[in-house]
């Protein structure tokens, strides 16, 4: 056959050329800013550059640091979690709920013992239960969504409303209040407890110190660890990110949220990839409640409100596109430092109102959503 | 002639009330193209689903390798070795080549559903398959939706084929494209062709497509067969014609000239 530029095949033979390679603009440069998460790497960049300017020494000093990685690490956990399901084409809006259940599930063992009596709770015991009772809501909500093809945007939505109802519910009717306070500090004393209510990475701050930048005013050693929860947020976030990039579950998350049909037709069990991803989500929020109870020892019925349209929207910032299929645990990671920072050092920018802060991360996410259109755009040749 | 590879006797699908197939019967042979002709409504997307095991039969038989066998579903078609590739192709645009040739049948180290993907060996093979069909691609890991509509159908076939298609029956795939993606497509199907081991079931609206590729013909119209034939034998007249649902050319001219 010949191979002339008229009828070179496909991808082009020897100097043929085709619609297809037009697309094509190759070289490093072109690859990064293909990547899904460049947006919110350069977003991150100018927000750190700007908060140093701006804000100074109260965001970077080591408690600054602690403080700032704390709230990003907790909503960088359930960010996660939002991600790898947005990325299969569904969405959880109980993440929040969930988030107060679980901890109102955990403080009423801590404080009231086992169910049925079967004497006191340990930390250990009160996570294991919690835990299997989330998995197993997690379980429900995702089995209703493939089940009867409902939206799981209604779906998730009903189960904010129910496991919110039944948080408060408990804790009336098991404690009197709509709270819990004053539990032992296990995590003085428990190992399991010291897990999530501890600190984590003392060595960085024992290095700061070292170094003679980490004392306070007697000449002590000032921040002595991260929160525990740091730790958590790496964890989970490398191992979502392994997940998705190198494994075949990856491969059927992309598939699933990119095509259910085609992902089906291949022989992907699409059901089963969404139900477990249901499944984690929840296993996010217990995760995120277990960080919280066992560091302040209290629960609150009001805890995680709202919690699910901040992991939604780090996703977002994070290059996850609302349709599925497309997006990326490191872009959420960017996206989970951004949201938390601007959540939390906005306030120490003495020129700005500290209240603009939701101001500002309404717009963030706008200019997000819209980044992310063009890049898929751009990668999927204008689909 | 050899046994062919696939043998449908008297194929009876209703639907209800609905008769979509009455009474096909066709044969299809390796290494040859067989063009599947017929006016909307004839029953040719039934046929097919039937083929793939998406539906089954209420009477009749499909023999494979001279051995009648019965299609539960999908998986037990495409197990047989009759690989379908729909118009929509069952790609996802949003990710790699790669991950598409290999979705939902990675190679993998490690128990499942965690295994490790073997990347660089997932896109030799990939580079490898598509380049055997006569398509280039230069990286592997670039998405799909970068590509044209003919790679793009490519791909499909060559994925069905890797994953162990004897019979490739292809639903339209000239359609919804521009004319040298169509001519792309057509040559694609030549290759396969040339492979001499492999059956192509070819739907299509297009004559002059079926007759720049196709082997042997068979026509419905209204669920029943009204012709079929081997390529030499059946001129451009009788292929129009048959594929106008058996009404003569003229008498379509005709009518059409009484309207004004």
């Amino acid at each position: 056959m010949a191979s002339t530029a008229e009828n070179g095949p496909g991808g082009g033979g020897a100097g043929g050329r085709s619609e297809a390679d037009r697309l094509k603009h190759g070289g490093w440069f072109s690859r990064l800013v293909h990547r899904p998460e460049i947006g919110a790497f350069s977003g991150m960049i100018v927000l750190l550059v700007f908060l140093a300017l701006a804000a100074g020494d109260v965001v970077y000093n080591p408690l600054g640091i602690k403080n700032n990685l704390a709230i990003i690490a907790q909503l960088g956990i359930i960010a996660t979690g939002a991600c790898m399901l947005m990325i299969a084409g569904e969405f959880d809006l109980s993440i929040g709920s969930m988030i107060g259940f679980a901890g109102m599930s955990m403080a009423i063992m801590l404080k009231w013992g086992l169910p049925f009596g079967l004497g006191p709770a340990s930390p250990l015991a009160a996570f294991l239960i919690t835990l299997c009772i989330t998995l197993a809501i997690g379980w429900v909500i995702g089995t209703i969504v493939v089940r009867t093809r409902l939206s799981s945007f209604i779906v998730t939505l009903s189960f904010l409303f129910i496991l919110r109802g039944a948080t408060e519910v408990c804790f009336r009717t098991f404690n009197g209040s709509t709270q819990v306070s004053g539990l032992p500090d296990f995590k003085q004393t428990d190992f399991f407890a010291a897990l999530f209510g501890g600190e984590t990475f003392q060595w960085f701050y024992d290095l700061l110190f070292w170094l003679g930048v980490n004392y306070n005013r007697a000449g002590e050693q000032w921040v002595t660890g991260f929160d525990a929860k740091v730790a958590w947020w790496l964890v989970i976030a490398g191992a979502a990110w392994f997940v998705l990039s190198r494994t075949e579950l990856g491969n059927w998350i992309y598939a699933t949220g990119g095509n259910e049909e085609a992902a089906r037709a291949n022989g992907v069990p699409t059901d089963k990839v969404k139900v477990s991803l249901f499944m984690f989500t929840a296993f996010c929020a217990t995760i995120f409640a277990a960080t919280q109870v066992f560091d302040t020892n209290t629960a609150d019925a009001a805890k995680g409100n709202l919690k699910e349209l901040e992991a939604i929207a780090a996703s977002v910032v994070g290059g996850v596109i609302l349709s599925g299929g497309f997006g990326s645990i490191l872009g959420v990671v960017f996206g989970a430092v951004i949201f938390g920072l601007v959540q939390n050092s906005v306030f120490y920018i003495s020129w700005i109102d500290g209240s603009y802060y939701r101001t500002f991360l309404g717009t963030v996410l706008l200019v997000a959503a819209l980044s992310n259109e063009t890049i898929r755009k751009r990668i999927t040749g204008g689909i | 002639m050899a046994e062919p590879l696939i043998r449908l006797e008297d194929i009876v699908k209703r639907f209800g009330n609905f008769t979509a197939l009455d009474g096909v019967s066709m044969e299809v042979h390796p290494g040859e193209v067989h063009a599947l002709l017929g006016d909307n409504g004839a029953g040719k997307s039934t046929l097919i689903k039937v083929l793939a095991g998406v539906h089954q039969p209420t009477s009749g038989t499909i023999h494979v390798d001279g051995q009648p066998v019965v299609f539960r579903n999908p998986l037990a078609a495409s197990d047989a070795g009759i690989g379908t590739v729909y118009q929509d192709l069952a790609l996802n645009a949003l990710t790699s080549v790669t991950r598409n040739f290999f979705m939902g049948r990675e190679i993998t180290r490690g128990a499942r559903p965690f295994g490790v993907m073997q990347t660089a060996e997932m896109n030799r093979i990939t580079r490898e398959e598509m380049a055997k069909i006569g398509i280039n691609i230069a990286d592997p890991e670039q998405a799909v939706g970068t590509m044209s509509g003919g790679q793009k159908q490519t791909l499909a076939i060559a994925r069905a084929i890797f994953f162990g298609a004897r019979v490739l029956i292809l639903d339209e795939p000239t359609s919804a494209l521009g004319q040298r993606q169509q001519l792309e497509v057509l040559k694609t199907i030549k290759r396969v062709r040339s492979r001499g081991d492999i059956a192509i079931i070819l739907i299509t609206h297009n004559e002059i497509h079926a007759q720049l590729v196709a082997d042997r013909y068979t026509f419905l119209s209204l669920g029943r067969v009204i012709g079929s034939g081997v390529a030499e034998d059946l001129g451009g007249e009788d292929i129009r014609r048959l594929m106008a649902g058996g009404a003569e050319m003229a008498d379509l001219e005709e009518e059409l000239a009484t309207i004004h």
